[in-house]
């Protein structure tokens, strides 16, 4: 367990009542999912409950008790990226990576999600990997965009 | 003297004191109003919806849920009302829609005539989701061993991380609140076990009682009862007898109190 990153995030938040969310996506943003044993050393430094983190882990779509792949890819199925075809992009995305949504590749250099509506519509469909938003994609982008991100930019990382 | 609010529930010329709510009033008239969330003991949640009166007068007219809804000055309650029987049936169907074998929830629809639902899902689920396991625990026993999972259909009651629970202590109060009983509990030699959707969530080993040495109780919730109720007396519980050797009123050995300590409060 990285108790020092944990113990970082904590002493940002002097406060921890009400701050509950605000730590868990920090937790996130590090680990890039909310592993167990994190949440209960955050239980036993904060007094709240591990129920009580354990239920908002769950509630919240954005949070994921799952360990995730490197490069997060977003499928919107919002309205209007629905009707303008995100089915097909959605299943191309499970062709190309071999997996169902909510599931990651084995490598871990990718998860696939399935999201609603991401507040992009004009630009739909949409997909989102990682920051970037790809607007317009057509089912034979997908091949591509995916290539772009399986190699790391520069080999620094 | 407590403020005391006129209200009328179906007719029915009420008085009930201030902040108590309509389901509380209705229950003091005599008037029934059928629930399964609602607890004496908990604080109210508004889950299960049965309750739902229709109110005008004092508020704007239209349908609430009277177990959340605080008594007001001139209020006018119905409680049987055309509208009201349609919508509680309808409930009563989306209950029973989960829940096609729950007897409970069987009773309250032939009552309220419901014979079927049309919105049957396949599934055999005793629970209601009415969250008095959770209430109980969180803000009672003041465990937090339950909570609520996921969201919409998916919602649940479990524990954390859905696995054995450390933190429950076995006191078995979730099971004595259910409404429909979908939380068993378990007492075979001196194991307890506590089940929820056929799955075990807690297991404990019984203490057996200093009398008659029948196992009856977890040694957590021993612990728990020394912490909450003997130590803020400067008490000691040091033999813990089973219910039913409490009743046969046998003498406790003498070690168990001094009574010197005790201190009796005035209310």
């Amino acid at each position: 367990m990285d108790v020092a990153t944990v113990d970082a995030i904590l002493s940002k938040f002097p406060e921890t009542k009400g701050n509950l969310i605000a730590i868990l996506h920090e937790v996130q943003n590090q680990f890039r999912y909310l592993p167990e044993e994190e949440l209960r050393y955050i239980s036993k430094k904060t007094g709240i409950p591990i129920t009580q983190i354990y239920s908002i882990a769950n509630f919240y779509n954005r949070f994921t008790l799952k360990p995730q792949g490197k490069n997060r890819v977003c499928v919107c199925m919002g309205t209007a990226c629905h009707v303008k075809g995100a089915e097909r992009i959605m299943n191309e995305m499970k062709r190309i990576l071999g997996i169902e949504a909510g599931e990651s590749t084995d490598d871990m250099t990718f998860s696939l999600e399935e999201v609603r509506c991401i507040g992009a519509c004009s630009l739909a469909p949409a997909v989102v990997i990682n920051e970037d938003t790809h607007s317009k994609v057509s089912p034979r982008q997908v091949g591509q965009l995916i290539k772009k991100y399986q190699q790391p930019p520069s080999p620094k990382a | 003297m407590p403020d005391l609010i006129h209200l009328t529930i179906n007719g029915q010329d009420v008085e009930a004191r201030a902040g108590t709510t309509v389901l509380e009033a209705a229950t003091q008239a005599g008037i029934y109003i059928p629930t399964l969330c609602h607890h004496e003991a908990l604080e109210p949640e508004g889950t299960c919806r049965l309750c739902i009166v229709e109110v005008s007068g004092a508020l704007r007219h239209g349908i609430r849920v009277s177990c959340i809804q605080e008594v007001k000055e001139g209020l006018v309650v119905e409680t049987e009302t055309e509208r009201i029987q349609k919508n509680r049936r309808l409930i009563l169907e989306l209950l029973l829609g989960r829940s096609p074998y729950c007897k409970e929830l069987l009773d309250l629809a032939a009552k309220c005539g419901v014979m079927t639902s049309r919105f049957l899902t396949g599934e055999n689920d005793d629970c209601v989701r009415c969250g008095r396991c959770v209430r109980v625990c969180r803000d009672k026993i003041e465990v937090y061993a339950l909570c609520w999972v996921n969201r919409g259909n998916q919602r649940k009651v479990a524990t954390d991380f859905e696995r054995l629970s450390e933190y429950c202590i076995g006191c078995g109060s979730c099971a004595q609140v259910c409404p429909t009983g979908a939380i068993k509990i378990e007492d075979r030699g001196n194991e307890r076990k506590i089940y929820m959707w056929g799955q075990i969530i807690a297991k404990f080993k019984l203490e057996p009682c200093k009398q008659c040495g029948r196992p009856f109780a977890p040694k957590k919730y021993l612990d728990r009862i020394r912490e909450r109720a003997y130590k803020p007396k400067g008490l000691e519980l040091v033999d813990a007898v089973c219910p039913e050797c409490i009743k046969k009123k046998e003498p406790l050995p003498p070690t168990t109190m001094d009574l010197s300590k005790i201190q009796f409060k005035m209310w």
